[in-house]
């Protein structure tokens, strides 16, 4: 009845098409056998793939990026599991303010916030480190693992931590035995937005770093400024088909 | 004779096969106070423009081996109280003693006592046997001793065939089992039930209530029940208090309750009455003469002293109204007939007032049926008619 | 019984819950809002002490016509992105089983795709020699201009917009109760009058805050204007980053750091009143 009109379904499928148009546009410019980004024009290579496992540039930044991305992901989810939990269980009257002051991140301009962190690693001396990447990439990511553990708490029942206490379990226990496997779910989540979007982290990390330290999605706009690599096709192109891979994936599985 | 063959006692005392809490200690002192709140005071947001007095002045002993229902609509303060008692909220002011122990700063987790909620909040990760271990494990006790307990409370509530089900696989009323035996399973000295029969259905609900009660009896462990049902409270309660708007208005059995209310509010909440406005006219030795304008003068027994002129309310119960006609006292006038299979309800008008009478069908007693229109004269039982000054 | 010790631990104030509740807040005001007052103070102290930087970014030619152009690619991307994510928002709550599906996919997949990897797809389409141009001359418009354009830089915006404007439109519009919809055919209206007299004014709560989220993200981006606009299309972000790493201009840049943070805020407030008076015509 709703939903099947012939020319909004039109659109709507044009739509859906010009999402996936740069994605699919990538691909073939992956297997060029030449040395600089093009059709390749009859011939097919795999060289470009190859040059992502060169230990000194492709596969360095995969290895930082997966370290920075691990450690800050975890670091951001327990932070924001407590702060949740906190929240949770005090509601304290400050608690809109402080649930905005954590989400501020996500609202202010991402430039804005790379320059203020850009000073903070300055005046610390961690500019271009990876304990200075990954506070950066605390502060840009905690909001999301906020977001999706204050939503897993919100369905979670006040009262079950009040059996566990009624039934003799301190705070601590009711926390660890009670409520942190009942937001199970919530903290996974949380813990994988964290991680992607530090893996993807760009605007902050361009300002903090780049030297000694270069992350994946710096060494890919480095080549997109200068000399448009293939290998950054290549790169590309696997990381759509593990995005892909993982959201059909969890599609067939609900 | 069907009532009794769908709603047995669902099990009689004699074939019982467990003796809880055997040797379990000072739960069984006869004439001992179980729970004593005194000038209890609880005011949320103290201090600010919305401050709201929960409860007011609330003095309460519960006896050991009770049980004890606060009953009252919702808002009342009744959940207050108990959330006072468990010690998941801090009172403002007064003192809270529970077996004789001040308990007033001690968190819920210090406290001899445990909870069924309403909702149950059994732990849904976690099997009805580590739900009922729960308690025990954070006492401490023996492996041994937890799951011999956790067997035998599976055994109280039936619910041997369930110990390895999650808690979102089962039922109403088989949380409601599992929530029962989870509380109890620790042992505790006061059992708090919070509107624990409001999510059932009218059926289970009927039956949970007999269950319970047994098991108040088996375990011999103080119950204190909170509800606002009053055919609930009635229907279970060794005694009730009645809470209305944070003050405490009435504490007796539930007879006393019913038939002696001592206020408008009681009179009114618990069952059904006629409440008319009254004039003193004269009191010899107990009994009272009282003016009911448009009607005439009635007497009955006042408990309290009472003036000449002094206003007061009656309170009658529709049952103890008792119509007739042909005797010329006829004033009242038949508005309405209902028919409510087990009795007919007429609703009357007497001058200024409005009544309800309802007799039991099928002309018991001799009683006539009225139809609206009719007017008809009104008499009232010996001893129906209490006096309430509030 | 065990746990009849009365030593007097108060549960309101454990100072367990007390910690977590506070560790992210301290934080994040040490590692960010603090900053930020540093970032102040640059603004107002490179190179010397004085507002000059503010003067400078307001009555500066140059930056009149940043903003000014900022302002506009904004306003246009985000035009072109609502109906867009309207439509897709529409047929993922509405649509069959497997539209919604398809639709769904097709949000999502860009949605988790790195913005690099979005921005170097389109570099990909519409670089001068690349697949538009090829189309373009296969049809014979030779002559359409490609490359490194504003229409480039709007283009990668719409994309990168796109999935996020989805996600609120969505979550209004999964609320309205599809029985008000029948209702109103049940009253006779046609589909299509359904669709505007009802369906579309209980879902613009949604529409307003997708409108204001995108044109927040659009302001303070960066990444896919430098890419898309190669230097050509400079915003007001990629200014920030000029200034700071090109002609190491800190108290510009910062400046200007400030100035964003005030507009986003500004709107942010502005869409807040707007959505309260729109809330209160409705009543």
């Amino acid at each position: 009845m709703f939903g099947k009109s012939r020319l909004g379904g039109f659109l709507a499928g044009a739509s859906g098409l010009f999402l996936l148009l740069p994605l699919v546009a990538v691909i073939p410019f992956s297997f060029t056998a030449k040395r600089f980004l093009s059709m390749p024009d009859g011939e097919y290579s795999l060289r470009h793939y190859v040059a992502i496992f060169d230990p000194d540039t492709w596969l360095a930044s995969i290895g930082t990026s997966t370290l920075v991305a691990l450690l800050s992901s975890v670091i951001a989810t327990a932070l924001a599991a407590a702060f949740g939990i906190g929240i949770w269980l005090r509601r304290p009257a400050s608690g809109r303010f402080l649930i905005g002051l954590v989400l501020l991140p996500i609202i202010v301009p991402p430039v804005t916030s790379a320059v203020a962190l850009y000073f903070l690693l300055a005046q610390i001396g961690l500019l271009d480190t990876v304990p200075g990447l990954v506070l950066s990439h605390v502060v840009m990511i905690v909001p999301f693992a906020v977001i999706a553990i204050l939503g897993a708490l919100s369905r979670l029942d006040r009262n079950l931590e009040l059996a566990a206490r009624n039934l003799g379990a301190s705070q601590m226990q009711s926390i660890i035995m009670v409520i942190l496997p009942n937001i199970r779910f919530g903290l996974f989540a949380a813990w994988f937005v964290s991680l992607v979007m530090s893996w993807e982290e760009s605007s902050v990390t361009l300002f903090v770093s780049g030297v000694n330290v270069i992350t994946l999605p710096k060494r890919i706009w480095d080549n997109l400024r200068l000399d448009l690599d293939p290998a950054v096709a290549a790169i590309s192109v696997i990381m759509i088909l593990a995005t892909t891979l993982v959201i059909l994936l969890r599609k067939s599985e609900t | 004779m069907q009532r009794a063959i769908k709603h047995p006692d669902p099990r009689p005392r004699a074939e019982s096969n467990i003796v809880p809490m055997a040797g379990s200690d000072p739960v069984r002192h006869p004439n001992s106070v179980a729970a004593e709140v005194r000038n209890l005071r609880k005011t949320y947001n103290a201090g600010t423009p919305h401050a709201h007095e929960a409860l007011k002045d609330v003095d309460l002993s519960i006896r050991a081996n009770e049980f004890f229902t606060l009953l009252g609509p919702s808002g009342c303060g009744k959940t207050t109280l108990l959330r006072i008692l468990g010690g998941f909220e801090m009172l403002t002011s007064g003192t809270c003693r529970i077996f004789g122990e001040d308990v007033s700063r001690l968190p819920p987790e210090a406290r001899p006592v445990n909870t069924v909620f309403q909702q149950y909040a059994l732990f849904p990760h976690m099997t009805v046997r580590r739900n009922i271990a729960f308690g025990l494990e954070m006492l401490g006790k023996p492996r041994a001793e937890v799951e011999s307990t956790v067997e035998r409370m599976l055994d109280l509530v039936h619910m041997t065939d369930y110990a390895d089900r999650r808690p979102d696989t089962m039922s109403g009323g088989q949380r409601q089992r599992v929530a029962l035996a989870r509380a109890l399973a620790p042992q505790p000295k006061l059992l708090l039930l919070d509107e624990p029969l409001s999510a059932l259905d009218l059926k289970l609900r009927q039956k949970m209530r007999l269950e319970l009660k047994s098991l108040q009896r088996e375990t011999g462990i103080t119950f204190i029940f909170v509800t606002h049902d009053q055919e609930e409270a009635l229907a279970m309660s060794d005694r009730v208090a009645v809470i209305s708007n944070g003050h405490l208005q009435q504490v007796g059995t539930p007879e006393d309750i019913y038939e002696q209310p001592q206020s408008r509010f009681v009179a009114d909440f618990i069952g059904e009455s006629n409440l008319i406005e009254a004039k003193v006219a004269g009191v010899t030795g107990g009994e009272a003469s009282l003016d009911i304008e448009g009607f005439g003068k009635v007497h009955a027994p006042v408990a309290e002293r009472v003036e000449d002129g002094q206003k007061v309310w009656l309170s009658i119960r529709p049952e103890r109204l008792v119509l007739g006609s042909g005797d010329g006292q006829e004033r009242a006038k038949v508005t309405d007939r209902t028919y409510l299979g087990n009795a007919v309800e007429y609703h009357l008008h007497v001058g200024e007032h409005a009544l309800t009478a309802r007799s039991p069908r099928g002309g018991l007693r001799g009683r006539q049926d009225f139809a609206p229109g009719d007017v008809v004269s009104v008499g009232f039982e010996p001893g129906s008619i209490k006096v309430l000054l509030s | 019984m065990m746990r009849a010790q009365s030593t007097p631990v108060r549960r309101y104030a454990a100072t367990g819950s007390l910690a977590m509740l506070w560790a992210l807040p301290v934080i994040l005001t040490l590692a960010y809002v603090l900053p930020f007052a540093g970032v102040t103070l640059w603004s107002v102290t490179r190179p010397e002490l004085g507002l000059q930087n503010y003067v400078r970014i307001f009555t500066g030619a140059d930056f009149q016509a940043i903003f000014f152009r900022t302002a506009w690619v904004c306003l246009v991307s985000t035009a072109i992105t609502i109906p867009i994510a309207y439509l897709l928002a529409y047929y993922w709550v509405m649509g069959s089983g497997r539209r919604s599906r398809l639709v769904e996919i097709c949000i999502f997949i860009p949605f988790w795709i790195s913005v690099l990897v979005r921005a170097f797809g389109w570099v990909v389409i519409l670089r001068n020699n690349g697949l538009a141009s090829d189309v373009a001359n296969a049809f014979g418009l030779g002559g359409l201009s490609t490359g490194r354009n504003v229409w480039s830089v709007i283009t990668g915006m719409v994309h990168f917009m796109v999935p996020f404007a989805v996600l609120p439109m969505a979550s209004v519009m999964r609320k309205i109760d599809r029985r008000v919809l029948l209702a109103a055919l049940g009253l006779g209206c046609r589909p299509l009058g359904v669709f505007w007299r009802i369906y579309l004014p209980m879902s613009l709560p949604g529409v307003f805050s997708a409108l204001a989220m995108t044109f927040i993200f659009s302001l303070g981006f960066f990444v896919t204007p430098m890419i898309l606009g190669g230097g050509r299309v400079v915003l007001t972000a990629e200014t920030v980053f000029v200034q700071m790493f090109q002609t190491a201009n800190w108290g510009l840049g910062a400046a200007l750091g400030v100035v964003l943070l005030v507009a986003v805020f500004a709107i942010l407030w502005l869409s807040q009143r707007v959505m309260r008076i729109e809330q209160l015509m409705s009543r």
